[in-house]
């Protein structure tokens, strides 16, 4: 009869489970730690004061999230070479966890940047619209993966759309910045000069959302396994019915 | 070499015949578009200034949703009739159905263009000059980015249930950046008459377009094979 040693899956998915449960103690430790940092230590920028402390949580969600996109690039091309599908599983979960970190730089950016630059919205700024276009881009791809049935004409559409909206992100900025040129924005970038206590604490943000990053999509893979494992099951127990009957 | 060449123009010049017998198609897309310049003209004040600066970013709009409905059309019918099969089946790579098909629909999309571009002209107020050749080569670069990812993702919707709806979600986000080189260059040559950034922008839209021909060209086995 069935038993849950059935399908290497099942081992799988515990494995990624045990990974994101070890790195759970870290990982609150570390959020803790940059909380203090970000609120307590790290001192207060000088002209934009209180508000610039949004920049540590801006700038590690925006790096994890272009982290996360070269993932789903990466496991897209790597799927339509080996087609295995735990690739593809690891292209959905860093998709979905690069899209929340988008929206997360998206939303802190204008609070940032009202008081700052005195806009909500700067349209012309490269970085600005990279990240909106982004955004726009894995969130038709997150789209696309819900239209379509699980199987493997679903991970190498989504493979191929993962590659082909990587690729688009360099022309994206090189886009933005030429038409930057020709309707000049007025943003003063206020010194990038940093403190080494804002640098030691930028740092430690960004390592604490990666980390972040790494369990979030750990989890995701394994739900997914787990997902196709109980889809697996679900046929097996229908099939030895059928036979009985 | 120049038997895939051939094989190419074998697999465009099929769906050119199509269009050509019936000709319904380039008609209604033609009527759309028309409808877009009409409609744009009553929801802004006609011959006012601002239309008139505004009047690229229309050109553009016309030009583009009526062609995701005809890159649409491109895969539906070959599933419709079940004749994808039937290609698939001829021994050619699947490259080259690629490009044969991406060619066609550049074909069409270029031949309704030019006519949107002469009523454009005329609900504007622009005029017949020289100055003209550069929109109409910019309309050539930009519909073939258009055309190449297009063709991509209409193979990929044309067995989906959502298909209408998902196409222009998925292109989209892709084509911003050719969509703004089309736009900034279009009002370079007719609104400030200077072509000081053409070059450049024409030099990006060709950047996407060999990126996007390329990676069709390798990646559509997957996309339609089994």
């Amino acid at each position: 009869m069935l038993s849950a040693t059935d399908s290497s899956l099942f081992n799988f998915a515990t494995v990624y489970i045990r990974f994101a449960r070890w790195l759970l103690g870290p990982l609150y430790m570390m959020m803790v730690l940059a909380l203090y940092g970000v609120f307590l230590y790290a001192p207060t920028e000088k002209e934009m004061g209180e508000v610039q402390r949004i920049f540590y949580f801006h700038v590690g969600a925006a790096w994890n999230a272009f982290l996360a996109f070269f993932i789903v690039f990466l496991s897209g091309v790597i799927y339509l070479i080996v087609r295995k599908k735990k690739w593809d599983h690891l292209a959905a979960a860093s998709a979905e966890v690069g899209v929340i970190f988008t929206t997360i730089v998206l939303c802190t950016g204008p609070i940032w940047a009202k008081p700052v630059w005195n806009t909500w919205w700067p349209w012309g700024d490269p970085r600005v619209m990279t990240t909106l276009v982004l955004w726009l881009i894995y969130v038709s791809y997150l789209i696309l993966r819900t239209s379509l049935p699980d199987g493997e004409k679903k991970y190498k559409y989504c493979a191929v759309f993962g590659i082909i909206g990587f690729l688009d992100v360099p022309i994206v900025w090189f886009s933005i910045r030429l038409w930057r040129t020709i309707h000049p924005v007025v943003i003063t970038k206020s010194g990038a000069q940093l403190e080494p206590e804002m640098t030691q604490v930028l740092m430690l943000s960004v390592a604490t959302f990666t980390l972040f990053y790494i369990v979030l999509v750990a989890i995701g893979v394994a739900l997914r396994l787990n997902a196709s494992l109980l889809d697996e099951l679900t046929q097996k127990v229908l099939d030895s019915r059928i036979k009985q009957v | 070499m120049l038997r895939q060449l051939v094989l190419i123009w074998v697999v465009a010049a099929k769906d050119l015949t199509i269009e050509y017998r019936s000709r319904q198609a380039f008609l209604n897309i033609l009527f759309f578009a028309l409808l877009i310049l009409i409609i744009f003209n009553f929801a802004f004040d006609p011959g006012s200034r601002a239309t008139h600066e505004a009047a690229p970013g229309i050109l553009w709009v016309a030009l583009l949703f009526p062609g995701v409905i005809q890159l649409g059309r491109s895969f539906q019918m070959e599933t419709e009739e079940g004749t994808l099969q039937g290609i698939m089946l001829s021994p050619i790579d699947r490259g080259v159905l690629f490009l044969g098909k991406f060619f066609a629909n550049w074909i069409f999309l270029v031949l309704i263009d030019l006519f949107i571009l002469v009523a454009f002209i005329v609900f504007f107020n622009f005029s017949f000059s020289v100055q003209l050749g550069w929109v109409v080569l910019l309309i050539m670069v930009v519909s073939i980015g258009f055309t190449a990812v297009g063709t991509i993702f209409s193979a990929m919707v044309s067995s989906m249930r959502t298909r209408e709806v998902l196409l222009p979600i998925l292109l989209f986000p892709i084509l911003i950046p050719i969509i703004l080189a089309a736009v900034n260059g279009t009002q370079e040559v007719l609104i400030r008459e200077e072509t000081q950034f053409l070059v450049q922008w024409i030099g990006l839209v060709i950047a996407f377009d060999v990126i996007f021909l390329a990676s069709g060209f390798l990646v559509f086995d997957y996309v339609v094979g089994d």
